[in-house]
């Protein structure tokens, strides 16, 4: 048996060679950039973290859309252009070779919020002052919940909880896209879930009927439990709601898997 | 060690209630070069994707160096190299890196053996370019390249020779009796180009509506075809040789050529008629076998059907 790592090697190749992926990192830098100037340029009495939080809430999700869009071209485009008879002609089982693409999707996604991250502390490192706490009363917008953590630390959370939500979002564009064999309807949702779902679906959780506590999109935006393990807002606890996030996980792997499996290729 | 390569028994796939193939039987030897020929949609795609888990077999199974590709996939799959309809390639990588993407898939495939394929189709000029700068024929070309990387023992091709130039087909054809010739790799053929077929393959099946209807052996059928031929006769007066020959006793028809009798029987015949017509002064420009193509035979036992 060759090596399993060959098989994501090859999608890290196919998802690396394309030029895409320069225009994905100039967007995501070059926003950074030009966003943190301005405001440099205009006020920069402000501390670094702020205007990194700010910069998050306000691009994270462009991280998620190409992170989508390169999960989801993974399945379908292979089934558009035909090369999915290339592939599965291959001594490898269809389970494995499907896991090789969810990796390499996975892989992707960590890639580019790490490139987001690096880029969003380096220059407003470069460009505002890292240790005031800045203009106070903004500070306190913004970290309405810092629970006793660093500003540093509080990012950090954030952005494993922003991740989260991005694994979550992979999932399920990888689900749709293995199911329809098509980015368009994929990448469609996920933009849906990122922009409708995160904003205005988490007002769901104010009703107070039970059942809309086990709702996936009542669960999806994480970020409300950065500053501390019990939300704010709503008293649920993390735990609860990643124990939710597991279940949908499950059920949309196991549906994603079994339908690559049974599909007779005729494209 | 099996003596067949392949052996697809009783092999029935039905989508929704259409029965697309029907109790297909069939087996090819070690090193054969096998023809699958029948006319549009009746079913040599749909077998082929059946032979390499492209799709599920509703009943019956297809082994493969012994090893059933419904129950064990990896195994069987191991052996086979393949091209089903294009040949499609990642577009957006060269074609060294489309071959370095398939060789890390199987093992045992070193970077010389990548080599030695590339020149082997004479792609090295290009091989370094982005796919989506090749023509038809060269992908063709890289194609082939990857379906027989890893040395396979049976090579399934679906109508290689689509978008080939003649001297492309030739070539192709050339080498793939040299695989089965000097190394033994059994080759199974699909094609439209049926005198392609009749140049090229050792035996040919004839499938139509997911039927196989005929196995032919293809040198045989081309001598059955010359021993009990139409024989073709050019005059310079027809009605004068119908006459002469029928005093010869020898039966012979005019055709819708201006000139041309016909005549049926072997070499012996040929030669009594030549001397007859002579003897009665008239004069033969040409007399030849009218050979019957594969294709003829195909079309005379499809009835000349078209799409069904
Ligand atoms: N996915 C599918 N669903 C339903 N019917 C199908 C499917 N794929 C093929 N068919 C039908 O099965 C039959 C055989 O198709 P197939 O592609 O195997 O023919 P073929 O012999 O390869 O034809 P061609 O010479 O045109 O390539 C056709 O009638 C086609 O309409
Ligand atoms: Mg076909």
């Amino acid at each position: 048996m060759a090596d399993f790592f060959n098989l994501i090697r090859n999608e890290n190749m196919k998802t690396f060679r394309r030029p895409r992926l320069y225009v994905m990192l100039g967007l995501i830098v070059g926003l950074i950039v030009i966003i943190s100037g301005i405001w440099a340029f205009n006020d920069n009495s402000f501390s670094m973290w702020e205007v990194s939080m700010v910069e998050t809430t306000t691009l994270f999700w462009i991280v998620t859309i190409f992170a989508v869009v390169v999960a989801s071209s993974s399945v379908a485009e292979e089934f558009s252009t035909g090369t999915i008879k290339l592939l599965l002609i291959r001594p490898w089982s269809r389970s494995k070779i499907l896991l090789s693409k969810y990796i390499s999707s996975l892989l992707f996604a960590f890639f580019m919020t790490v490139i987001f991250l690096l880029a969003l502390l380096l220059v407003n490192w470069l460009l505002f002052d890292a240790f005031s706490g800045g203009n106070s009363q903004q500070a306190a917008m913004l970290f309405t919940e810092l629970g006793g953590h660093s500003f540093f630390e509080y990012i950090m959370r954030y952005f494993g909880l922003t991740f989260l939500n991005t694994v979550m979002t992979v999932t399920i564009s990888f689900m749709l896209s293995t199911i329809f064999r098509s980015n368009i309807l994929a990448i469609g949702l996920a933009l849906f879930i990122e922009i409708v779902v995160n904003n205005a679906l988490q007002l769901l959780a104010l009703i107070p009927n039970k059942w809309v506590d086990y709702l996936l999109f009542v669960h999806l935006n994480l970020t409300k439990y950065a500053g501390s393990n019990v939300s704010t807002e709503d008293g649920m606890t993390l735990g609860f709601s990643l124990s939710v996030l597991a279940v949908y996980y499950v059920l949309f792997i196991a549906l994603t898997w079994y339908i690559f499996n049974k599909r007779d290729v005729a494209s | 060690m099996e003596d067949s390569i392949v052996r697809i028994q009783n092999v029935t796939k039905r989508i929704g209630n259409r029965t697309i193939i029907d109790k297909l039987t069939l087996e090819v030897p070690r090193g054969e070069v096998f023809g699958f020929l029948g006319p549009n949609g009746s079913g040599k795609t749909t077998t082929i994707r059946m032979m390499v888990g492209l799709m599920s077999i509703t009943s019956g199974d297809i082994l493969i160096d012994g090893h059933s590709i419904s129950n064990d996939f990896e195994k069987a799959i191991g052996h086979v190299g393949a091209i089903v309809e294009n040949p499609e390639m990642y577009k957006y990588l060269t074609g060294y890196e489309n071959l370095i993407h398939f060789a890390r898939m199987i093992p045992g495939v070193s970077a010389h053996r990548v080599k030695e394929v590339v020149a082997l189709v004479g792609m090295e000029g290009r091989i370094h370019d982005k796919v989506k700068t090749y023509s038809l024929g060269m992908r063709q070309r890289l194609g082939v390249a990857q379906a027989i990387l890893h040395k396979p023992k049976l090579l399934i091709l679906d109508e290689p020779t689509n978008g080939l130039d003649p001297a492309g087909i030739r070539e192709l054809r050339d080498y793939l009796r040299g695989l089965s010739r000097q190394e033994g790799v059994a080759v199974f053929v699909s094609s439209h180009l049926l005198s392609e077929m009749e140049l090229m393959c050792d035996r040919v099946a004839i499938i139509q509506s997911g039927k196989l209807i005929d196995i032919r052996n293809v040198q045989q059928s081309r001598a059955a075809s010359e021993a009990a031929g139409r024989i073709l006769i050019e005059v310079d007066n027809p009605g004068a040789a119908i006459e002469a020959l029928a005093a010869a006793g020898q039966q012979a028809e005019s055709t819708e050529h201006q000139g041309l009798l016909v005549i049926v029987g072997d070499k012996e015949k040929a030669a009594a008629a030549n001397a007859a017509l002579v003897q009665a002064g008239i004069k033969v420009y040409g007399i030849r076998a009218e050979v019957k193509s594969l294709e003829d035979q195909f079309l005379e036992m499809t009835g000349g059907e078209s799409v069904g």
